[in-house]
């Protein structure tokens, strides 16, 4: 005390009074009145604009966990279908269960199949992956709104997109409307199955969500009814998009289930090339978001861990994090061939040892819910579906060559579209009619480009 | 053509409000002089001054209270009130707020009035659920006003200098400019408008001072618009809020607090109006030039039109008399995407000449683009080169 003169108080701008308030000890007992100043807040044992408490240790931090250990990952099956000590089975009708595997089981058949046939040039683009998929979207209402990033097929066919319109997207043909055959294959949407139309930049659709969140919010038909819910990769939670959408979705509270799928590649990259810390599920906290890690190769523990966070976000209307934690056993995409940097047999161990579908296949078994004979006859029965679908899907021509141009603007068409689809319209009539490969392109649009113009 | 005389430049102490906008508060901002930096409004022949010129503002439609209603075009009993930029701004979102229940506005330090003040006592009378503050995140306010407008409700993002709008440019160029195309018109996000202060101020140094529309200009589904005045900004804000396409809208914000106090300063009706979208205006007409801008330097091309007529006499001998009853026809494009070409061209295949104006650099900047096609569709008629005199890079 003796070192502080008056001159020093003055040039601290502090009164001895001050002073004083400021060397109490820390964490003073509560007071009945309010601590309103700086240097009451600062007496408390804390600084201003934070609750963090003063220490006399030289500490740092790595981990959100105590002991620097990293966040559990909750699960309900082991890797035999067996219910974990302390699980909570959640409580479903076989129905619903046939319903989960069945759903499960499409998502594969269709990719093993819409995989070959882009091997044969058909498509041009397609991967995939379910339990964590076909388990959330168990686990939302049909009505919430979706936010995919391009491996959520599976979300729209729990909600009864069908298997056509997903071909249809795939091939591009007129009876896509989920984007006029204008976007890659797997980029599907559909407003009447409340899910927004998937576009190839990552993690765009995260802080969209929670505008999507907030509206929901707003909105007094979907208010403490729905939740947005939006899903993207490991890889994705890299970009800026990720940092912003869940600092907005905690700042303006929003229903928002933000869901990261942990599947330890972001193409060639392994996930500790990724990030450095817990995975994603240890930068919730720091959002102040509740945050929960899950087995996603389970499909019982997704369920249980998205209808529980789907609960707090309506509750609470504020945002929930969920990390699933699985592993990419296919190929990034068509374009990619993961044996360049990962190892055949280790693909070839995941499938065996963790695999969602036989996972789940070996619970309901034990309850007698499902048998050899069913499953024959559902893969007999979802390749034929895939199969027939698929054949129908490849004959279908594209849509108008028109709509090249239409939907760049709602209302009045600019004069730059109209001119441009104008000179279209010449080039075709001029060269369509004897040039042959452009006879045989304009034959796989359903108008032939004759619609160009008005 | 700046006619600044050194008393108008603010002290720099008062300036310091700009210097980054991250030490914006609402103790340091300080008002701008009442005059504005750019004295060439102040005498501008452009501005309404009164209710009868202003309820005769070309292209102007009444927009009543209810959506069914017809489009009124009666002026009688009409009122206008005396209003500059940031007033008009302001008046705008009070009525898009007052008649669209799912309108909200948002961005940095916008619920204290914002650092330009276009958003002054909004979130007092609409509350703080409808007006409100974002983190500081431009690439996160631009993808939360896609998310907000994708169900359908009205977004209106401030973002506080159009510098700072190329951490969004991803999600304007990529996500809402092409949301509506790639989801087959299934999904729009109409009700999106992205507010942003542009031009220079003065003394904005690098980051307070850029006008970006042409870096814009390549996102068909996108539209960008720039008033010049306090009736155009209020007309074409509520007919961008309204528009069925995701706008950004550009603030000349040195003309906010211009044309305020004592100095003329627009009539701008009151009620809901609105101005035509991708129209540009003719301000003066013509035959012997076309001088084609947009936002400030329209004050600047008005100013140089006067010069040329009568030239102060430091000027006289550089300016040969012969030109001096020249007929320049100004136009004020307005809308930068998707622009007006039929005005343009039209103009210069009666005037034969044209010259573009804008503060952004030459290169890859909009003039290059209108020179480009105004060549195309009236190279016959063109007895001079386009000019572009613009920014130096």
């Amino acid at each position: 005390m003796h070192l502080y003169t008056t001159a020093k108080f003055r040039a601290l701008q502090l009164s001895p009074q001050m002073f004083t308030l400021l060397r109490a000890p820390l964490r003073l007992p509560s007071r009945a009145r309010p601590l309103t100043t700086v240097a009451q807040e600062l007496a408390r044992g804390v600084l201003p604009a934070s609750n963090s408490p003063v220490c006399s240790t030289l500490q740092f931090f790595n981990s959100v966990t105590q002991g620097s250990g990293q966040i559990p990952t909750y699960r309900v099956l082991d890797g035999v279908g067996i219910p974990i000590e302390g699980a909570e089975i959640p409580d479903i009708t076989p129905e619903f269960a046939r319903r989960l595997y069945e759903n499960m089981q499409l998502l594969p058949a269709m990719d093993s199949i819409l995989y070959n046939v882009q091997r044969q040039g058909k498509i041009s683009f397609y991967h995939g992956e379910e339990a964590t998929i076909i388990g959330s979207a168990a686990a939302l209402a049909n009505d919430d709104e979706v936010l995919g990033q391009y491996r959520e097929m599976g979300v729209l066919l729990w909600r009864g997109f069908g298997i056509n319109a997903a071909m249809a997207q795939c091939f591009g043909n007129y009876e896509d409307k989920s984007g006029k055959g204008r976007q890659m294959p797997m980029h599907f949407g559909s407003p009447e199955h409340h899910f927004h139309t998937i576009s190839s930049p990552l993690a765009t659709q995260i802080p969209q969500a929670a505008g999507v969140g907030f509206a929901l919010k707003r909105d007094p038909a979907r208010r403490n009814k729905n939740v947005a819910c939006v899903f993207f990769g490991e890889g994705a939670a890299s970009e800026g998009d990720f940092h912003a959408g869940m600092l907005l979705a905690s700042t303006i509270p929003t229903p928002t289930i933000f869901l990261a799928r942990n599947n330890g590649f972001a193409i060639s990259t392994p996930a500790h090339e990724q990030y450095h810390g817990d995975g994603i599920a240890a930068r919730g906290p720091g959002y102040g978001v509740d945050t929960v890690r899950v087995d996603g190769n389970d499909v019982l523990a997704v369920f249980n861990a998205v209808k529980e966070a789907r609960r707090r976000c309506l509750e609470g209307s504020r945002a929930v994090l969920v990390e699933a934690m699985t592993y990419r056993v296919g190929h990034h995409s068509t374009s990619d061939d993961s044996f360049a940097y990962r190892g055949r047999q280790e693909v070839e161990n995941w499938k065996k040892i963790d695999n969602p579908t036989t996972r789940f296949r070996l619970f309901m078994e034990s309850r007698g819910w499902w048998n050899e004979k069913e499953e024959e006859e559902l893969k007999v029965k979802l390749r034929n579906d895939v199969v027939t679908t698929l054949k129908r899907a490849e004959t279908l021509k594209q849509g108008d060559l028109r709509d090249l141009f239409t939907d760049v603007y709602g209302g009045e068409e600019p004069w730059n579209l109209r001119e441009q689809r104008e000179e279209l319209a010449r080039l075709v009539k001029k060269y369509g009619e004897v040039w042959e490969p452009w006879q045989k392109e304009l034959k796989r649009f359903k108008d032939e480009g004759k619609k160009l113009v008005d | 053509m700046f006619i600044t005389s050194p008393s108008s430049f603010r002290p720099l102490t008062r300036l310091s409000a700009l210097r980054s906008r991250r030490w914006y508060s609402a103790n340091t901002v300080e008002a701008p002089p009442a005059s504005g930096h750019l004295t060439s409004v102040a005498s501008s022949q452009l501005l309404r001054l009164t209710r009868e010129t202003a309820l005769r503002t070309p292209g102007l439609t009444w927009t009543d209270e209810s959506d069914s209603d017809p489009v009124r075009s009666m002026v009688g009993g009409r009122e206008t009130r005396k209003m500059n930029v940031y007033q008009a701004v302001r008046d705008a979102l009070s009525i898009a707020l007052a008649k669209d229940d799912t309108a909200v506005v948002f961005g940095e330090d916008v619920a204290f009035g914002g650092v330009f003040r276009c958003t002054m006592g909004l979130a007092e009378e609409f509350g703080r659920e409808r007006v409100f503050n974002t983190p500081l995140t431009e690439q996160g306010i631009a993808g939360f006003g896609i998310g907000i407008a994708s169900m359908g409700h009205t977004a209106i993002a401030e973002i506080q200098f159009a510098d700072y709008i190329f951490p969004a440019f991803d999600q304007i160029v990529n996500e809402a400019a092409k949301y509506r195309y790639r989801a087959g018109g299934q999904f729009s996000i109409g009700g999106l408008t992205i507010r942003t202060p542009t031009m220079a101020v003065g003394h904005g140094g690098l980051y307070h001072s850029q006008s970006p529309e042409g870096f814009f200009v390549g996102a068909s589904g996108l539209k960008i618009v720039i008033p010049r005045s306090p009736i155009q900004c209020k007309g074409l804000l509520l007919a961008s809020v309204r528009d069925p396409n995701p706008v950004l809208f550009m603030e000349p914000k040195i003309l906010y607090r211009s044309a305020g106090n004592s100095l003329p300063v627009e009539q701008v009706p009151i009620d809901d109006f609105a101005l035509p979208l991708s129209r540009a205006e003719i301000l003066i007409p013509g035959s012997d030039l076309t001088l084609l801008s947009w936002g400030t330097p329209i004050y600047h091309c008005e100013a140089a039109i006067n010069i040329l007529r009568s030239p102060p006499s430091a000027l006289e001998p550089l300016i040969p008399a012969s030109i001096r009853s020249a007929k320049i026809e100004l136009i004020d494009l307005r809308t930068i995407l998707p622009w007006d070409v039929e005005t343009v061209v039209e103009s210069v295949r009666k005037t034969r000449r044209l010259v573009v104006v804008h503060e952004a650099g030459y290169t890859g900047g909009v003039g290059g683009e209108v020179a480009a096609e105004v060549q195309k569709r009236a190279f016959l008629r063109l007895e001079a080169p386009v000019k572009r005199v613009t920014g130096w890079e």
